[in-house]
């Protein structure tokens, strides 16, 4: 990639982080830089979001947030 | 960017994905992740279920929709500075990032994720309504999992966490249940299902022949509901089991016992509607591979194939296999037209799809038929090896082609074919048979190829057929309209049927009088012998010669070929006269008209008229005799006056009942002749003028005969008439018979009375002169006067005694057959009685 190419694609990234920091997704820059690419390729956003929720559920148990019942 | 390159990114992408947030999940201090790992492995599968079970998203790709549905959704949680920051942020994104495809995707995912990620980050308090409406999607698990994420915290449900507990809990024990219940699970079902729809049996649901149904094993347990739906689903394998051996049994048939054309069409046809099915079952079968979800397992996919989507699939094939069915049903034993007819029947149904499918089964069904009845109306040929058109033809002589040769088959007659529309079919080939055969004519071929080029049929023969039987009708109309008009051409033409018929009414019914009259002259003394003395050679010689001396010699001699004389059979006490007849040979064609039995009613005709005649011909004999009025006046004046009363009494008798019978027999005849014969005859050339084909000539001849026949008291109705007409002729006979004795006997008298007087005066002089006649009335001359006078006087009695009784028999015949004619049916003979009794002489003396 020429150099304009890449300043405008970390340009771009920098926006969409900070996107997903507003929107407090909880996404760090790198993971946001694979999906940017995987939406490029014409992923559903959909899945993609299913597949983040379900590698991310594997954390919640260990941070339980839950109270238990009374 | 390669497309191969894009692909091969693709899992590359994924893979990077999953590792990175599986490290990100680990606990800060262990090893790092090895991509080998049953672990990874195990997510890398998972996230490559979900990509490829979330294959649509839900929302339109409009990214700055998204964009402004996320600034409301942060204004509306009071992060308004965030919501401006981020619309600043969208912009600047939007216009710089131009390497970035598809940003609304990439909004899309921060949307879901931030919404997702909302409930574990904030406190559970508060229901936030924007986070349940937009995510009405159609994937399950994403709602459950939102449901499980939001968990219903409203004020009301102060359930808490609980009821997706119990929620859980009760799926979990739902799904146990159903495993219990069922020891298959619902795909084998599908799939078995599938099996049995195609007439094979599954591993689970054999076929039972004793009910003609497919059931499940009974080793199987099944809940009843499942048993149920799977039993309706599997009706249709019955159906097409159904369907499909009748097709095999057709088409594997030896050709002896074949289903003929038309079988064989909607056998065809059959096959087609199935191929539409096959193509079915096999999407169906490819969708059956994905697996179903059942409640809260971990699977996910889209296009599954449950036993409820099945049935919904297969409603509609459904209802086609069951027309299917019912109509191979019907047609089991049945062939050709009748066949056609049978689904016709079936095709008179509202529902338009019904009626589409046996449209199109039909027309092809009935293409067959349809080309049989082209080419018999076009070229009279009948290629009909399985016997299935309505027309069978036998092979029979010349004569009777017309008649007998075709006629119409009712059981194969389709009811879309009304009957009249099939006579007129049967009369067009007919009648091109007829010429071909009879007539030896091939000029018929012009005139079918003019039809065929009139309405097209040989350009589009594709255009008619089933459902456009109007095309047929006019196509047929064409066809017998010209096929008609060309066979009556021929008939009147080249084989000259009128002047056939004329010449049968001049010779058959006596209409030649001169022919007639010289006939009887020659003929007559020949006929008074017993029957079997007569020999037929010397008639049919005296025949030629009344031919030659009247005014049939100038007829057609072709004509004058075909009369001659027939002898009927006779027994032993028959005259010649109750045995000669005249005969007409009439050849192919014109037999068809004048057939064996049309010419023994001939005969019969023949027969009374040359009665008639004869009785007409003595009494005018009688009168040639009686006239000389002259024996009355001058040489009676010799005899006694006694004997000369008697005499003028006698002679008086004998012509007043001479008149009598002459009155009744002229107007007989009369009636006969002209009211009875010429009056048909005229009715018969009118009809003859428009009779447009055969069959309505062979009608008109055949009321011209019968009204013949009617009205000269040949029919049955006036047996007892003409009976007692034929005794007043004998004793007409008989009365012509003593005429002639009493003339005779007077002449004799005569003679012998001037033979005598003269001889008184000068019997010197003509004494020589009667000698050699007076050798055999020698006892006459030699008794003398007085036994002469006596001699005549006997005589006289005796004819006048033999007169009266004949007189008294006569009137009393005839007043019977007078009585008898007003109460006759024909309301002609009311003519006759009023002809013969005009003055109402006999009426009087009746009553």
């Amino acid at each position: 990639m020429d150099p304009e190419a890449a300043k405008s694609a970390r340009e771009a990234l920098d926006l969409a982080f900070h996107m997903s920091n507003i929107l407090d997704t909880g996404l760090d820059r790198h993971t946001v830089s694979i999906l940017i690419a995987l939406c490029d390729l014409g992923v559903n956003p959909e899945a993609l979001a299913a597949i983040v929720k379900e590698l991310r559920k594997e954390r919640l148990p260990v941070s339980s947030l839950h109270p238990t019942p009374p | 960017m390669d497309d191969e390159e894009e692909q091969q990114k693709l899992p590359d992408l994924v893979k990077a994905l999953i590792h990175h947030l599986l490290s990100q999940n680990l606990p800060p201090n262990s090893q790092p992740l090895n991509p080998n790992s049953s672990q990874f492995q195990n997510s890398l599968r998972y996230a490559h279920r979900i990509l490829t079970s979330h294959l649509t998203p839900s929302i339109t790709p409009d990214a700055a929709a998204i964009a402004e549905s996320i600034k409301r959704r942060l204004a509306t949680e009071g992060r308004s500075s965030e919501a401006l920051s981020f619309a600043d942020l969208y912009t600047k994104f939007a216009s710089k990032a131009t390497d970035v495809d598809n940003k609304w995707a990439l909004l899309h995912l921060f949307n879901i994720i931030s919404q997702d990620r909302k409930p574990a980050v904030n406190s559970q308090s508060r229901l936030d309504a924007s986070m349940l409406l937009p995510n009405l999607t159609i994937s399950d698990n994403n709602v459950r999992r939102r449901i499980e994420n939001k968990g219903w915290e409203d004020g009301v449900v102060v359930l808490g966490r609980d009821p997706r507990n119990r929620r859980e809990v009760a799926f979990g024990e739902y799904v146990k249940l159903v495993k219990e219940e069922n020891d298959v699970t619902e795909e084998a079902m599908v799939t078995d299902v599938l099996y049995a729809c195609q007439g094979v049996d599954g591993k689970y649901v054999k076929f039972d022949n004793e009910n003609n149904d497919y059931v499940f094993l009974d080793s199987i347990r099944v809940s009843r509901a499942t048993t149920s739906m799977v039993h309706k689903l599997c009706g249709l394998g019955v159906l097409f089991k159904r369907v499909i051996g009748y097709i095999d049994q057709s088409l594997g048939r030896s050709p002896v016992e074949d289903v003929g054309t038309v079988g064989q069409a909607f056998c065809s046809a059959l096959q087609d509607e199935l191929s539409d099915y096959y193509k079915l079952l096999a999407v169906l079968e490819a969708q059956s591979s994905n697996p179903i979800p059942l409640l809260s397992e971990t699977v996910s996919s889209g296009n599954y194939l449950s036993l409820r989507r099945l049935a919904n699939w297969l409603a509609e094939p459904l209802v086609k296999m069951r027309l299917m069915a019912d109509l191979v049903d019907k047609c089991r034993v049945l062939r050709g037209g009748a066949m056609a007819g049978a689904i016709h029947l079936h095709a008179r149904h509202g529902d338009p799809m019904v009626h589409e499918f046996m449209k199109r089964l039909l027309q092809r069904v009935c293409s067959p038929l349809f080309e049989i009845v082209r080419r018999w109306v076009l070229e009279g040929e009948l290629e009909d090896i399985f016997s299935e058109f309505f027309i069978v033809g036998q092979p029979v002589k010349a004569e009777s082609l017309w008649r007998e040769g075709y006629r119409l088959h009712d059981a194969m007659l389709p009811s879309f074919i009304s009957a009249s529309l099939a006579q007129r079919i049967l009369r067009t080939g007919k009648s091109i048979n007829f010429l071909r055969v009879c007539c030896e004519d091939r000029g018929w071929a012009r005139a079918a190829t003019e039809v065929a080029t009139d309405t097209g049929a040989t350009a589009r023969r594709g255009g008619f057929g089933y459902g456009e039987t109007d095309t047929l009708e006019s196509l047929v109309d064409e066809a017998s309209k010209r096929i008609d008009k060309h066979l009556l051409d021929v008939i009147y033409e080249r084989y000259k049927f009128k002047e056939h018929c004329l010449a049968i009414k001049q010779y058959l019914l006596l209409g030649q009088g001169d022919f007639v009259q010289y006939l009887m002259d020659i003929v007559g003394p020949e006929l008074s012998v017993p029957a079997n003395t007569i020999s037929s050679f010397k008639l049919a010689g005296l025949l030629e010669t009344a031919i030659r001396a009247s005014n049939a010699q100038y007829d057609d001699p072709d004509i004058l070929d075909r009369l001659r004389v027939k002898m009927m059979p006779h027994e032993s006490g028959d005259r010649g006269w109750d045995v000669f007849s005249l005969a007409y040979d009439a050849r192919v064609p014109l037999d068809t008209v004048f057939t064996e039995s049309v010419m023994a009613r001939y005969l019969r005709i023949f027969n009374f008229l040359w009665k008639l005649k004869r009785v007409e011909h003595a009494l005018i004999g009688a009168w040639k005799t009686m006239k000389p009025n002259c024996i009355t006046s001058n040489s009676f004046n010799r005899l006694q006056g006694a004997v000369k009363m008697q005499l003028v009494s006698a002679l008086r008798r004998c012509q007043v009942l001479w008149v009598e019978i002459n009155h009744f027999i002229s107007n007989l005849q009369y009636y006969i002749m002209f009211e009875v014969l010429e009056i048909s005859w005229s009715n018969f050339l009118s009809e003859m003028e428009v009779a447009k084909d055969l069959d309505d000539l062979l009608a008109a001849h055949e009321k011209y005969m019968n009204s013949i026949v009617e009205k000269s008291l040949l029919g049955e109705l006036s047996q007892s008439l003409y009976k007692s007409l034929i005794v007043i002729f004998d004793l007409i006979l008989r009365f012509r018979s003593h005429a002639d004795i009493l003339y005779e006997g007077i002449h004799e008298l005569q003679a012998r009375i001037t033979e005598s007087s003269l001889s008184s005066r000068d019997q010197k002089k003509t004494r020589k002169q009667l000698n050699d006649k007076s050798a055999e009335e020698g006892s006459w001359i030699a008794d003398g006067r007085k036994a002469l006078t006596q001699r005549a006087g006997e005589f006289l009695r005796k004819m006048e005694q033999d007169l009266d009784a004949i007189s008294k028999e006569y009137s009393s015949l005839q007043e019977e057959f007078i009585s008898q004619l007003p109460v006759q049916q024909h309301v002609d003979l009311k003519f006759l009685f009023f002809r013969l009794d005009f003055n109402e002489f006999y009426r009087r003396v009746v009553s």
